[in-house]
C-alpha cells in the first residue's frame, strides 16, 4: 500500500502562517539592517569611487575579489552538493536540497553584486557583453574576465532555472494549500508562479528528465565557472597566482565552505522552524561527515602547494613563502586552520547534531575559505616580480559596509526564502516515503 | 454533455491499477495526476523524458557553435585588434566561454523544452473543476479518461472507473 | 575672473585631515595648471616684443627665457599655446641648461598658474584692496628716507645676480648713503668662500669641465645633485662616462660623504665618513701629493686615492661640497693646484658687496625700514635669529614675494611679486653667462610687480620692466646694433660670449690651514638641502612635494635620515617618529632608516614644515630649520635622540632582491650582457613593417635626479594625488625612477632605473583586459583607450613592471583642481587606467610636421617629454626598425638587456647595463 500517510503539511503551512513570530521578525528586521547599509555602500561608492577602498598599485584587488571568489565559491558548493544528490538520488536529497540550492542562488546573488561593484565605472559593466556598440569595438574574448562574465551569467541562470524547476510543483501544493485555507491572494500568486501545473503523470515524467539532465549540466558548469574565477589568477604572471594547481585549491577549498554554510542553515532551518523530522539526525550525520571529509581533501591541496613550492623555481618558491610567512601569514594560516582543521570536530557525534555546534562550525569553515581568498588576493602579491614600496592592501570601513551588506543580503533572501517557499522539497519527500514503502 | 469523467484514489498503486484497466480496454485519451512522480504510471501512458534530452543536446549544439562561431568571426574578421602581440583566432582562450555557453544553452533549452513539451505554463484546466483536485498535489492520485475516441464515451468511462473504487468520481464538461 | 581670496592667517591652522579638503588646498597647485580662466592671452602684447626660438627645431610657440635657482640662471625654452605658458623644457644654448631641465625648472610653470599664488596686497597679513594705500604709503616712506639720506633702509634680498637687479640696488644705495643692502642665501656656504680665501685671497669658485675630467674626487661634494650647475656637471660627466666606454678606460669618480647623494650613487669609489673623517681623509691625500701644509696628516685611504688622482694629473678634480669645513675646502682647492689640474675657477656670480642676515638682525635698533624683496627669512633664517621679532620691531616693512609666506605674514605690508615667466629681467649662468628674462605671458596677478619695478620705485619713479633692463643692457653694449643684439639676445634666450673670464688661480704662497676639526661627541646633527623642496621655496609645489625622493620614496613629507646601525642601536624601525634635541630646541620628525649614511651623523633635511606656504596645508615634513643656528649651519654637535613611540608612516611593501637575473645589470668594460634564449611560441609574431617605436635607457649615465618624472607630469597631466592617496600607494607617475641598492648597509651599491611602460610587444596587460582598453597599434604602441575602460584593473595585475596606474578617485577633474592642463593630452576621468604611451601625441604631432613638410620622419624629430628633461641624455627613443636611428645604435651594444627578460614579454623599453670598472 503505497497511499500518501506521510503528510506534507506541516512544510507547506509554514509559509502560509499569518505571524513568524518576534525572532523571525527580529532576523528580517536585522538582515534588512545590513542590506540597506549595502545600499548605502553601493550609493557611497557610486558617488565617490573605489578611492574609498584600501586598494592601490599593486594591490589593485581587495575586498572586491576576495568576496567575490569567496561567494561564489560558497554558491558553487552548495549547487553542487544538491545536484550531486539529485543524481545520486540520495536521501539526504529530498531535506537539503531545496535550500543548499537555495543558498546557492542567495550567494550567487551575494556573488554577483561583486563584479560590478568592483569596476572602476560600475555603469559601463555591459561593456563586457558583446554587442553592437557605438563604439564597433568588441569585448576581447581571449580575458580571463569575459569568460567570467559568461560563467557568472550561467551561474546565475542556470541555478536559478534549476532551482525554480524544482520549485514548481512545489508550488503547486502551496496554491492548493492556500485555496484549501481560503488564501485566495497568496492563492493566486502561486497559482501564477506553479504555471498551472497539474501534477499528469507525463509533465512528471519530462520534468524528473530535465531536472536531472540539468544536474548533470549543473557539475561541469560549477566546476568550469569556478575554474575561470581562478583562471582570472592563474593566468596572471604573479608568481603566487600563476599556477596550475591554483583552480584545484580553489574549487577544493569551495566546497567545505559551501557545505559548512549548508549545514549551518540545516541545524538553523531544523530548530528555528521545527522540522526535525524532515531534517532528521541522519541527514545531519552525513552533512557533516561530507563537511569533514572534504576538509580533509583541503588539507590535502594546502599540503601539496608547500610541498610544490619547494620543487619550483626560485621566484615562485619565495612568492609562496612571502604569502606563507610574509605580513599576510596570519590569513593564510588561520584560513588553513578553520578549513581543514575545525571541520574535523565534525567526526565527533554530537558536533554534527547539535546546533550549538554545527552552526559555528559551519560558518567558521566558511569564514576560514574567505581569509584563504583574502590571503590569495593580497598575499599572493606580496612577492611580485619586482618589489614595491606601495602600503600593503588594509580593507577600510565602506569595504566592511560592503561586505556585511552583502551577508546581510544573502540573509534576507535566505529568510525570504523561508518565509515564502517551502524549505525542503515536498514532492521528493512523498515519492521517498512512497519508495520507503515497497516491500 | 460531458466529455470526461475524473476519479480519485488515495494511493499510486490503486491509480496505476486503474490506469492498466483503462488501457486495457483501449483508453488512450487518459491522464493520470499524481503528487509526484510515478514512473509506472508514466511507462503505461507512454511518456518518456527523451525528446527533453534531444532538446538540450541540440541547445547546447547550437550554443556552442554560436558562441565559438560569435568569438572567431568577432575577433578574426569585424575587427581585428593587435592584443597583446597574439594572434586573432586564440583557438585555446576562446575555448571556455564557449563550453559555458553551450552548458547554459542545452540547460536552459532543457527546462524550457520541458515546460513547452508539458504545454505550461497553461493556467486553466478542466481537470482543475474536478472536485478535491486541490489534493493532487498532495495525497491524492486521480485518473482522468477523455472522451472521444470512436466507442469510448463517458458513460463508458463511468463503468470502467467505478470498478476501481475510486474514493470519488466526477464528471468534467468539455 | 575674480581670483580666489587666499585663507590667510588661517593657514597657519592645523590641517583639515579630510582628504578632499586637503586637495582642495594643496589643489591650489594640483594639477597642472594652465588654468585657462586665469590666464589671458596676451594679444595686446603683440608679436614684436616676443622672440620665438628659432632655429632649434621645436614648436613654434617656444619662447626662450631664463629661471634662476639661487639667484643663478638657468636658460629654459618656454613652450606657449594660445597665450598658455604649457611646459618649460631646457634651452640648448644656455650653458647653465644645455637643453635638459632639473625638476625646479620643470614645475615653475605650476608656480605660474597657482591658484594660490599672492594676488593681493596685505598690510599686517590682512588683504588691502585699494592700491592706492600701498603707494600713499611708499611715497610718504620715500619722503621720510629722503630725508635722512636713507639711514635706517635696510633691503634684504636672496643671491642676486642679475645685472639689472644689481644696477637698481647700486643705484638706490647711491642715492641714499645711509641704506644698506644685505643678501639672506639659507643655503650659501660661508666656509666655502673662507676656504677660497684661505687658498687664492679670493672668493673663486671651481667651474670645472667634468667632460674632461677622468678623476673626479668629491669630497662631501655633489655636482651631479641638485643645483644650479647641476644641468651642466651632470651633463659633463655623462660626456666623459661616454668617451671613457668608448675608450673602454671609464673615468674614475671617487666619492668620500657622510650622507648620501645622487654622485655617491654614481661612484666608483664610495667612502663613507662623518664629516671630521672626511677632513681627516682630505689632509691625507694633500699630504700624499706634497700639500706642505697638510704634511705629515694620515688617512688609511689617502694613498689609493691620491694614486688615481695623480695618475690623472691635470684631468683630475677635486670638489669640497656644501657643508664642510673651510680645510676641507682649501685642501680641495690646494690639492688641484698640486695637481695642476685643469679646473678653471671665476668669481662667484652671486658674490656681492653686502651684509647678512645675521648683521641685519645685530643692527635691529638702527633700522627703521625694510624691504624684504622674494625672500623668506621669517622661514629659513636659522632658529637663533628672531627676524619675526625684527620685523615687529622695525617701524616700517615691506615685503615683496610671490606667495603669502611666513615673512608675507609678518612683515608690515606685503607685495605680491610677478612670476619670472610674467617679468622682465636678466641673470647670470652659473659661469657667468648672461640671459634675459622675457615674459612668456601676460601677468596673472594685476596687483603683482617685478622686483625691477619695485626697485626702481623706490629711488624714483617706477619704471617698466623691460625698460629697465634694456637700460642695463643698452649701458653694456652701448647704442650702436643696440636692438639687433638684443634680438638676437631674445631669441637665442642668451648673452653671446657673456660668460665671466675663468683662469686657474695660483695658490697662495703662505697657504696654511686651520687646525683639524676634533672628532665631535656623537650623535652629530648635519643640514643638508631637500633635494625637491630645496630651501623650502618649493614647498608649494605639488609635483614636487609628490615627487619620491631619492632616498626611501619619500613624498609628502621629508624625514631625519640615520644610518642602519644608529638606528638600531636607538631601537628605532623605519619609519617611527623620533624627538631631536639640540640646545634646548626640539624637533619631532619621522626617520628614514638610510643604507650609506655615516653612523654618528643623522641629516636633517631642511626645507619641510612650511607653516604658511601657498595653498599646501601647513605641517608638511618638519622643519629642520628650528634646530639650525648661526654659529653651526651645517653641522652641529650636541644632538641627543629619544624615540617616542609615534609612528610616522604605515607599513610598506617588502623590498627584496630579485631571484632571477638582477633588475640592474653591471658589468665591465667589454663585457656584453649574454643573450635571452630564443622565445618558442606556436603562434607566429606580429610584423611591425613601418615605424616601431622603442627606448632605451642608460642606466650607466641615469643619476637618478627625477627630472623626467616631472617632466612627464607636467606633459602627460598627471594629476597629484595629495598626501593622503599619495600615502596609500595611489600616486599617479607614468614613470618612475627605482632606486635598487644592493651591497651592504654602510657600502651600498645605489641604482637608478627609470621604469616607464615598457610597450611591451607580448603585452601581458592587453590580453587580460576584457573591454579592448588596451591594445598595440600598428608601431607597436601599447595604446590606451580612455574611453573604453571600465577599470578592472586586471591589466595592473598582469603588468610585472607595474606602471600602471588607476584613477581611484578624480583626481584630475575634482573640485580644487585646476581644470585645464596641456591641450594635447586628454585628462583622465574617476575610474580609468592611464600609463605612459611614449608621447603618443608628440610622435603623432613630429609624424604630422614631417607629412606637412612634405618629407620623411628624420631621426630625432621624436622627443620624448622624459628625453627632453635628462640631464645626462640617458634616455633614447626612436625607430627601432630603422638601424641607423640612436636608439638602435643604443640597443645594438652588448650592454642592452630587457627587464625582467625571462618572462618574453619583449619589452620596447629596454636598458643599457651599468659599467664598472
Amino acid at each position: 500500500m503505497s497511499s500518501v500517510e506521510f503528510s506534507t503539511r506541516p512544510v507547506s503551512d509554514q509559509p502560509l502562517r499569518g505571524d513568524f513570530g518576534w525572532r523571525f521578525a527580529a532576523g528580517v528586521a536585522g538582515a534588512g539592517l545590513l542590506t540597506l547599509m549595502l545600499a548605502y555602500a553601493v550609493v557611497a561608492l557610486l558617488l565617490r569611487g573605489t578611492a574609498l577602498w584600501g586598494t592601490n598599485i599593486p594591490f589593485v584587488w581587495g575586498f572586491d575579489l576576495i568576496n567575490y571568489i569567496w561567494w561564489i565559491g560558497i554558491a558553487n558548493a552548495a549547487s553542487l552538493f544538491a545536484v550531486v544528490l539529485v543524481l545520486r538520488r540520495h536521501g539526504l536529497r529530498t531535506s537539503v536540497n531545496r535550500f543548499a540550492e537555495a543558498a546557492a542562488l542567495a550567494a550567487v546573488a551575494a556573488a554577483a553584486i561583486y563584479p560590478i561593484l568592483h569596476l572602476g565605472r560600475p555603469w559601463l559593466f555591459y561593456w563586457t557583453v558583446p554587442y553592437p556598440a557605438t563604439f564597433e569595438v568588441w569585448p576581447n574574448f581571449r580575458s580571463t574576465l569575459v569568460w567570467d562574465f559568461w560563467g557568472i551569467m550561467s551561474h546565475v541562470v542556470v541555478t536559478g532555472l534549476f532551482w525554480y524547476t524544482g520549485l514548481i510543483p512545489d508550488l503547486a501544493t502551496m496554491r492548493d494549500r492556500a485555496v484549501a485555507k481560503g488564501r485566495m491572494v497568496q492563492a493566486q500568486i502561486y497559482g501564477l508562479l506553479a504555471l498551472g501545473w497539474r501534477g499528469s503523470v507525463r509533465h512528471w515524467a519530462r520534468h524528473q528528465a530535465a531536472y536531472r539532465l540539468v544536474a548533470a549540466l549543473v557539475l561541469p558548469m560549477l566546476v568550469s565557472a569556478q575554474t575561470i574565477v581562478a583562471l582570472e589568477f592563474a593566468t596572471t604572471l604573479v608568481p603566487e597566482w600563476h599556477q596550475a594547481r591554483l583552480p584545484l585549491h580553489v574549487v577544493a577549498t569551495g566546497i567545505p565552505s559551501g557545505l559548512g554554510v549548508v549545514l549551518a542553515l540545516a541545524a538553523l532551518l531544523r530548530g528555528g522552524l521545527g522540522l526535525t523530522r524532515y531534517i532528521d539526525d541522519e541527514d545531519m550525520h552525513l552533512l557533516g561527515k561530507l563537511t569533514a571529509a572534504a576538509a580533509l581533501l583541503c588539507g590535502y591541496v594546502y599540503a601539496e602547494a608547500l610541498l610544490v613550492a619547494l620543487l619550483e623555481d626560485a621566484t615562485t618558491r619565495q612568492a609562496m613563502a612571502a604569502r606563507a610567512f610574509g605580513a599576510y601569514a596570519a590569513l593564510y594560516w588561520g584560513g588553513a586552520a578553520l578549513v581543514v582543521g575545525l571541520p574535523q570536530l565534525l567526526w565527533f557525534r554530537r558536533a554534527r547534531i547539535k546546533a550549538r555546534w554545527a552552526v559555528p562550525i559551519g560558518l567558521g569553515a566558511a569564514a576560514g575559505v574567505w581569509l584563504d581568498r583574502f590571503s590569495l588576493v593580497a598575499g599572493g602579491l606580496v612577492r611580485d616580480h619586482l618589489p614595491s614600496t606601495a602600503p600593503l592592501y588594509a580593507p577600510t570601513m565602506p569595504e566592511w559596509t560592503l561586505l556585511l551588506g552583502s551577508v546581510g543580503l544573502f540573509a534576507l533572501l535566505m529568510l525570504a526564502f523561508a518565509r515564502f517557499v517551502p524549505v525542503v522539497s515536498m514532492f521528493e519527500m512523498r515519492h521517498e516515503e512512497s519508495e520507503a514503502d515497497v516491500p | 454533455m460531458t466529455s470526461a469523467v475524473i476519479a480519485e484514489f488515495d494511493s499510486q498503486d490503486a491509480l496505476v491499477a486503474a490506469l492498466r484497466a483503462a488501457r486495457d480496454a483501449g483508453w488512450r485519451r487518459m491522464d493520470a495526476y499524481a503528487p509526484y512522480p510515478v514512473p509506472e504510471a508514466a511507462k503505461l501512458l507512454g511518456a518518456t523524458g527523451a525528446r527533453v534530452a534531444w532538446i538540450a543536446i541540440g541547445a547546447g549544439l547550437f550554443g556552442a557553435v554560436l558562441a565559438y562561431a560569435t568569438q572567431y568571426w568577432l575577433s578574426v574578421h569585424n575587427y581585428p585588434l593587435n592584443v597583446g602581440g597574439r594572434p586573432l583566432h586564440a583557438l585555446p582562450a576562446f575555448l571556455p566561454a564557449t563550453t559555458i555557453v553551450a552548458i547554459l544553452w542545452a540547460a536552459a533549452g532543457a527546462l524550457i523544452g520541458m515546460l513547452a513539451l508539458n504545454r505550461l505554463p497553461r493556467l486553466n484546466h478542466p481537470v482543475f473543476a474536478a472536485p478535491g483536485f486541490g489534493r493532487a498535489s498532495e495525497d491524492r492520485f486521480f485518473l482522468c479518461l477523455f472522451a472521444g475516441d470512436p466507442g469510448l464515451d463517458a458513460r463508458e468511462a463511468l463503468y470502467l472507473l467505478r470498478r476501481q473504487k475510486p474514493l470519488s468520481l466526477a464528471e468534467l464538461p468539455a | 575672473m575674480t581670483p580666489p581670496e587666499a585663507p590667510l592667517p588661517e593657514a597657519l591652522a592645523a590641517p583639515d585631515p579630510d582628504r578632499r579638503s586637503v586637495l582642495r588646498a594643496a589643489g591650489a597647485s594640483l594639477a597642472l595648471a594652465t588654468a585657462a580662466g586665469c590666464d589671458w592671452a596676451p594679444a595686446e602684447f603683440g608679436s614684436p616684443l616676443y622672440a620665438p626660438a628659432r632655429g632649434l627645431g621645436g614648436p613654434a610657440q617656444s619662447y626662450a627665457t631664463v629661471l634662476e635657482l639661487d639667484g643663478i640662471g638657468r636658460g629654459v625654452l618656454v613652450r606657449v599655446l594660445n597665450g598658455h605658458a604649457i611646459k618649460i623644457e631646457g634651452n640648448p644654448r644656455h650653458p647653465g641648461s644645455l637643453g635638459a631641465t632639473d625638476v625646479f625648472l620643470e614645475s615653475a610653470v605650476l608656480g605660474l598658474h597657482d591658484p594660490a599664488r599672492s594676488r593681493r596686497l596685505r598690510q599686517r597679513g590682512q588683504v588691502v584692496r585699494d592700491p592706492a594705500l600701498l603707494a600713499a604709503w611708499l611715497a610718504e616712506q620715500r619722503a621720510a628716507l629722503a630725508a635722512q639720506g636713507g639711514a635706517g633702509l635696510r633691503i634684504l634680498t636672496g643671491p642676486v645676480s642679475s645685472p639689472t637687479q644689481r644696477r637698481l640696488i647700486a643705484a638706490v644705495l647711491a642715492a641714499w648713503p645711509g641704506a644698506r643692502w644685505h643678501v639672506h642665501a639659507p643655503l650659501a656656504d660661508a666656509a666655502a668662500a673662507e676656504g677660497a680665501r684661505l687658498a687664492f685671497g679670493a672668493a673663486l669658485v671651481p667651474r670645472p669641465d667634468l667632460s674632461t675630467t677622468r678623476c673626479l674626487l668629491a669630497l662631501g661634494a655633489d655636482p651631479l645633485g641638485p643645483g644650479p650647475a647641476q644641468l651642466a656637471l651632470a651633463r659633463g660627466w655623462a660626456e666623459a662616462r661616454a668617451a671613457g666606454r668608448q675608450a673602454g678606460r671609464l673615468p674614475a669618480l671617487l666619492v668620500a660623504e657622510s650622507t648620501p647623494s645622487l654622485t655617491g650613487s654614481k661612484a666608483d669609489r664610495l667612502l663613507v665618513l662623518p664629516p671630521w673623517e672626511i677632513e681627516a681623509l682630505a689632509r691625507g691625500i694633500a699630504a700624499e701629493l706634497g700639500v706642505a701644509a697638510a704634511a705629515g696628516a694620515t688617512h688609511p685611504e689617502a694613498a689609493t686615492l691620491a694614486a688615481s688622482l695623480r695618475a690623472a694629473g691635470p684631468e683630475a678634480c677635486v670638489l669640497a661640497g656644501r657643508g664642510q669645513g673651510v680645510a676641507v675646502h682649501a685642501l680641495a682647492h690646494a690639492i688641484n693646484a698640486a695637481l695642476g689640474a685643469a679646473v678653471p675657477y671665476l668669481e662667484d656670480p652671486t658674490e656681492a658687496a653686502a651684509g647678512t642676515l645675521a648683521e641685519l638682525v645685530a643692527e635691529a635698533d638702527a633700522v627703521t625700514h625694510l624691504l624684504v624683496l622674494d625672500a623668506n627669512p621669517v622661514f629659513d633664517a636659522p632658529a637663533d635669529l628672531d627676524v619675526a621679532g625684527l620685523l615687529r620691531r622695525v617701524p616700517h616693512s615691506l615685503h615683496a614675494g610671490p606667495q603669502v609666506d611666513e615673512t608675507a605674514l609678518a612683515a608690515g605690508w606685503h607685495l605680491p611679486l610677478r612670476h619670472p615667466l610674467e617679468s622682465w629681467g636678466d641673470s647670470l649662468a652659473f659661469d657667468g653667462t648672461a640671459a634675459l628674462r622675457q615674459p612668456v605671458t601676460r601677468p596673472l596677478v594685476e596687483a603683482a610687480v617685478s622686483v625691477e619695478e619695485l626697485l626702481s620705485a623706490l629711488a624714483g619713479p617706477r619704471a617698466d620692466g623691460q625698460a629697465l633692463v634694456r637700460e642695463t643692457w643698452r649701458a653694456a653694449w652701448g647704442e650702436a646694433g643696440f636692438e639687433e643684439r638684443w634680438r638676437a639676445a631674445l631669441e637665442a634666450g642668451v648673452v653671446p660670449d657673456s660668460a665671466a673670464p675663468a683662469g686657474v688661480p695660483v695658490l697662495r704662497d703662505d697657504f696654511t690651514l686651520p687646525p683639524p676639526m676634533p672628532a665631535p661627541a656623537t650623535p652629530v646633527a648635519i643640514f643638508a638641502p631637500d633635494p625637491h623642496l630645496w630651501d623650502g621655496r618649493f614647498a608649494s609645489e605639488a609635483w614636487l612635494q609628490e615627487l619620491p625622493r631619492q632616498l626611501g620614496s619619500l613624498a609628502w613629507g621629508n624625514a631625519v635620515l640615520m644610518a642602519p646601525a644608529d638606528a638600531r642601536a636607538a631601537g628605532l624601525a623605519e619609519g617611527a617618529e623620533v624627538e631631536l634635541r639640540l640646545a634646548d630646541r626640539v624637533l619631532r620628525a619621522p626617520v628614514l632608516v638610510t643604507p650609506g649614511q655615516a653612523p654618528g651623523v643623522v641629516t636633517l633635511p631642511l626645507g619641510g614644515g612650511r607653516r604658511a606656504a601657498g595653498g599646501v596645508p601647513g605641517g608638511i615634513g618638519m622643519d629642520a630649520y628650528r634646530l639650525r643656528q648661526v654659529a653651526s649651519p651645517w653641522m652641529a654637535a650636541g644632538l641627543s635622540l629619544r624615540a617616542t613611540g609615534g609612528a610616522g608612516w604605515a607599513e610598506r611593501g617588502a623590498d627584496f632582491t630579485l631571484a632571477g637575473d638582477p633588475r640592474v645589470r653591471r658589468l665591465t668594460p667589454g663585457e656584453a650582457v649574454p643573450p635571452l634564449p630564443p622565445p618558442r611560441s606556436l603562434y607566429p609574431d606580429w610584423q611591425y613593417t613601418g615605424h616601431a617605436w622603442g627606448m632605451a635607457i642608460d642606466l650607466d649615465t641615469c643619476i637618478g635626479c627625477n627630472a623626467c618624472v616631472v617632466a612627464c607630469q607636467a606633459e602627460n597631466n598627471t594629476p597629484v594625488v595629495g598626501p593622503e592617496e599619495a600615502g596609500r600607494g595611489r600616486a599617479m607617475h607614468w614613470l618612475r625612477v627605482d632606486r635598487v641598492v644592493s651591497g651592504s648597509a654602510e657600502a651600498p651599491q645605489v641604482d637608478f632605473q627609470p621604469v616607464p611602460c615598457m610597450h611591451c610587444e607580448k603585452a601581458p596587460c592587453e590580453v587580460v583586459c576584457p573591454v579592448n582598453a588596451t591594445v598595440h597599434d600598428h608601431e607597436g604602441l601599447n595604446l590606451m583607450i580612455y574611453p573604453r575602460c571600465i577599470g578592472t584593473r586586471t591589466c595592473s595585475n598582469n603588468c610585472p613592471y607595474k606602471v600602471r596606474r588607476f584613477n581611484w578617485a578624480g583626481y584630475a577633474r575634482q573640485a580644487g583642481a585646476v581644470p585645464v592642463h596641456n591641450p594635447n593630452v586628454p585628462v583622465r576621468p574617476r575610474g580609468v587606467i592611464e600609463k605612459c604611451t611614449y608621447c603618443q601625441h608628440r610622435i603623432k604631432g613630429a609624424q604630422d610636421t614631417a607629412r606637412q613638410e612634405g618629407r620623411a620622419l628624420r631621426d630625432g624629430d621624436i622627443v620624448t617629454a622624459c628625453q627632453n628633461a635628462c640631464p645626462t641624455r640617458a634616455i633614447h627613443f626612436g625607430d627601432i626598425n630603422d638601424p641607423t636611428s640612436d636608439v638602435s645604435r643604443a640597443k645594438a651594444e652588448g650592454r642592452n638587456y630587457a627587464l625582467l627578460g625571462n618572462l618574453d614579454t619583449r619589452p620596447r623599453t629596454t636598458y643599457l647595463a651599468r659599467l664598472v670598472s
